[in-house]
């Protein structure tokens, strides 16, 4: 019953607006955004809220031999002696002008801080993105061709065993194997693509687990429906029906959680950052919070909800695209 | 013939390779072509080497502005960029650096007399009126600076270029060792008023061995050696600090050839490093002096003198150095940590006995002992357990309550002095290597933190603090351990080692503060 109420109230579908498909979409993505940015205004009062629970960041930042006088004159300079809905007011002020106010820590304003990080980060996430699908897609078309056979089970367990090890300890072994027993690989650093290859694959095992195994059951569907079965019919080869005919049609559900997955990348690296002192916004983020530096915390945790909900959007959009029985049913 | 050809052939098919490397590049770590990456790797660190030394700790710099930072971790790179007006020497005395020469002219006025010709890195003269608008600038309330260490400092004034006087609300006897590290470092008044504060926090220049050339957060920090430095050139072309949060990564990076030093190493991490080929392990007696604090104002056993000493004899300092710090920490006996003035090595620690203790808490009424509780910041997660065990031993039991280091550095400097329960577990760094300091925070009766209240204490004290003979300063600081150790308002614990971890390229050595001052540090190719 209450599906009913998800749906579209059924006098507007009775009269659908000008325009047909492309206004519809424009109109879902319309409001997909207002949804987005109303997520957004939550994120960031909570991040506001929650941070300023946590305790006072001027005992952090001065000595503990410091006089009262020195914590309320430091106080006060940092603006943090004013009543929280002023600071908050403030806050949320800078937001739509992509101002986040200074670092109490830094003393540098966050947004130059934040844009300093952030291509490591990026770079890390993408690289990691790009192992995931280039292992992933063909690991699940061929566990999927060879469905039951022993090559698909161990390609499985393989899988199933990157997804359940903990990222730092992949990250630890791999430094263990390739720095210090190889020393084919620098342990930690940036700057160089030697440098890159260690952390992407480390942030990548898990993804790579969650793409292949979806990719594969998804495949598997596809393969067993009446279209595949009159293309095996006009005498195509299995790989050429599964490329051809079976990837398309098993690509919805994996785009989603591709899609997913690229935001869990840039919030994985958080950990992976730290095993590979990779200078990005996730070490920026665990600093920040260890020093309860307000402004830079309320700014990465904004920055991550972000990239989260962007990516759902785009996802969203792309569905339609990527089938058409979205656009129809709308 | 033939060959040549296709060795030039080869010879150029290689950047293309290199190419599809960097496209595909990404994956080849998964695919296991370590092979074909190796090369890659060794450039990679032959590069970093060199007559370069390459050190890590945990932390990067909060900010290059000197000023506006008051953290070991920012300090230990900022002390090779700039000069301070003093500096302590590896014999843990005070030493001339910016200025040759100080002395009390009155009892609230400290006259400097400074080195001549020294130049910051950008050619403009470091004089009186340099230092003096250094100090005037930490002193501002515009700068937010968390430095606390000029305190006392009122005004600063110019006598000639090379001389100035530092007047203070009262008499701060060791004020030139303040200014050996946070409150003494020397900043350029014109290039600040050029590039502004912001400007000067990205490439800051000093008068210091090292000149600044790039930083990248979080990842590494680069110098060059100033050749014109007024001691004369460092014999290292170059320093570069990264920062590693994680110890068992920066270890990674010292076996597999990234990087020369490691500093800020915990003895638990040390240990891990033990009988590694190509790593050495150095430890040094170190500042940082660790304490239990006892609550000895509210009603309750820790109000009997006998219960505390009682506690100083169930804790078995040497066993928990060895069985926990692997050695690497040394007894203290009385809060002042040796190497610092004011320690008095006649002051003897109490004898590890379990008897003992049991016998003085049955003489102050508690046979069956009794139930407290152990604060401690998680950081020292494992010292604090080991404690609560010994403690057990003679019949206190008191079960650990572990703080995040934000909480329970909130609550240490809070104006509750309860706010950590009646036993807790704390350390300070003595930095300025003067026993002042330690006490300053924890003893004398209108301290935030003091928990022990004696009007002979607080006497001393006051003496120690403000009397300008040393003789008579090191007298009241050796009375004042006389009577800790008999009062035991703490369980005495240990100064920590500075342990450093390094391959056998760099040849320096740390003072007692294990400041990463890296001027006299060498390395060999």
């Amino acid at each position: 019953m209450s599906e009913v109420t998800l749906d579209e109230p059924p006098t507007r579908t009775q009269t659908p607006p000008r325009g047909g498909h492309r206004a519809r979409l424009l109109r879902t993505i319309l409001k997909r955004l207002l949804t987005a940015l109303f997520v957004l205004l939550c994120t960031a009062t909570v991040a506001f809220f929650l941070v300023r629970l946590s305790g006072d960041p001027v005992k952090i930042l001065l000595p503990p031999d410091a006089t009262a006088q020195q914590e309320s004159a430091l106080r006060a300079s940092l603006g943090l002696d004013r009543p929280l809905l002023t600071q908050y007011a403030d806050y949320l002020w800078g937001l739509p002008r992509f101002d986040f106010g200074d670092s109490l820590v830094y003393g540098q304003p966050v947004r130059e801080i934040l844009a300093d990080r952030l291509p490591a980060t990026l770079e890390l996430a993408g690289a990691a993105l790009a192992v995931t699908l280039v292992i992933a897609i063909p690991a699940g078309v061929f566990a999927a061709m060879r469905r039951g056979r022993g090559s698909d089970k161990t390609v499985m367990t393989g899988v199933l065993l990157g997804q359940s090890t903990p990222p730092f300890w992949v990250g630890i072994l791999l430094i263990l194997v390739f720095a210090v027993w190889l020393h084919a690989l620098p342990a930690s650093g940036y700057g160089h693509l030697a440098n890159l290859v260690l952390p992407a694959v480390t942030l990548a095992v898990y993804s790579v687990a969650v793409v292949a195994r979806l990719l594969r059951s998804s495949l598997i569907d596809v393969l067993t429906s009446d279209h595949i079965r009159s293309a095996r019919a006009k005498g195509f080869g299995p790989l050429k029906v599964v490329l051809t005919h079976g990837l398309r049609n098993a690509s919805l559900p994996v785009v989603t959680v591709v899609g997913l997955e690229v935001g869990s990348l840039l919030g994985g690296a958080i950990l992976t950052e730290r095993v590979f002192s990779w200078p990005g916004v996730g070490q920026l983020t665990i600093e920040a919070i260890s020093n309860r530096d307000f402004p830079l915390v309320q700014a990465t945790v904004l920055f991550f909800a972000t990239t989260f909900v962007v990516v759902n959007l785009l996802v969203d959009i792309s569905y339609s695209f990527l089938d058409p029985r979205v656009r129809t049913s709308r | 013939m033939e060959r040549s050809p296709r060795g030039r052939t080869r010879d150029g098919s290689r950047p293309a390779r290199r190419d599809v490397l960097r496209a595909g590049g990404l994956m080849l770590g998964a695919l296991g072509a370590p092979a074909l990456l190796s090369a890659c790797g060794t450039t990679a660190s032959a590069n970093g080497a060199g007559n370069v030394l390459r050190v890590s700790q945990p932390g990067d710099p909060k900010t290059l502005d000197p000023q506006k930072q008051g953290d070991m971790v920012s300090m230990n790179v900022l002390i090779n960029m700039f000069d301070t007006l003093t500096t302590r020497g590896r014999d843990n005395q005070l030493h001339p650096r910016l200025a040759v020469s100080w002395k009390a002219t009155s009892k609230r006025t400290w006259r400097f007399t400074l080195r001549p010709d020294v130049r910051f890195h950008n050619g403009e003269p470091c004089d009186a009126h340099a230092v003096a608008f250094s100090i005037k600038r930490l002193l501002a309330p515009a700068t937010k600076s968390p430095i606390v260490e000029l305190r006392y400092v009122e005004d600063v004034t110019v006598i000639d270029p090379l001389t100035l006087d530092v007047h203070t609300t009262l008499h701060d006897p060791i004020l030139p060792a303040k200014l050996s590290l946070f409150g003494g470092v020397v900043v350029p008044p014109r290039y600040l008023s050029e590039v502004g504060d912001d400007g000067f926090a990205r490439r800051p220049v000093g008068t210091g061995p090292f000149t600044f050339v790039s930083w990248q957060r979080d990842h590494e920090l680069r110098m060059r050696a100033y050749r014109d430095h007024w001691q004369g050139p460092p014999s290292l072309d170059g320093l570069v600090f990264s920062p590693a949060p994680n110890a068992s990564s920066s270890l990674a990076s010292l076996q597999s050839g990234g990087v020369d030093l490691v500093a800020g190493l915990t003895p638990d991490a040390a240990q891990q490093l033990q009988g590694y080929s190509g790593v050495r392990l150095d430890g040094h007696t170190g500042i940082r002096t660790s304490y239990l604090s006892l609550n000895t104002l509210e009603k309750g056993p820790l109000q009997d003198r006998r219960v505390r000493q009682a506690l100083n004899h169930a804790i078995d300092v040497p066993l928990l150095i060895k069985a926990v710090l692997g050695g690497k920490a040394t007894e203290t006996p009385a809060l002042v940590p040796r190497g610092a003035f004011g320690f008095d090595p006649t002051v003897r620690p109490f004898t590890r006995s379990v008897d003992r203790a049991r016998a003085l808490m049955a003489e102050a009424g508690y046979p069956h002992g009794f139930t407290t509780t152990l604060t401690a910041s998680n950081v020292d997660s494992n010292v604090a357990e080991a404690l609560s065990g010994l403690l057990a031993k003679a019949g206190v039991h008191a079960p650990v309550n572990l703080l995040d280091p934000g909480t329970y550095a909130a609550r240490l400097t809070s104006d509750n002095r309860g706010a950590l329960g009646p036993l807790y577990l704390a350390a300070s760094t003595v930095w300025t290597m003067d026993g002042q300091s330690i006490v300053q925070s924890n003893v004398r009766s209108d301290r935030r933190q003091s928990r022990w209240h004696s009007k002979e204490a607080d006497r001393l004290i006051d003496v120690e603090e403000l009397s300008e003979d040393p003789a008579r300063r090191e007298q009241a600081f050796s009375d004042l351990q006389r009577l800790m150790r008999e009062e035991a308002p703490f369980v005495f614990l240990y100064q920590l080692d500075n342990i450093f971890a390094r391959n056998d390229r760099p040849h320096w050595k740390p003072g007692s503060a294990g400041v990463l001052a890296m001027q006299s540090a060498e390395v060999s190719q």
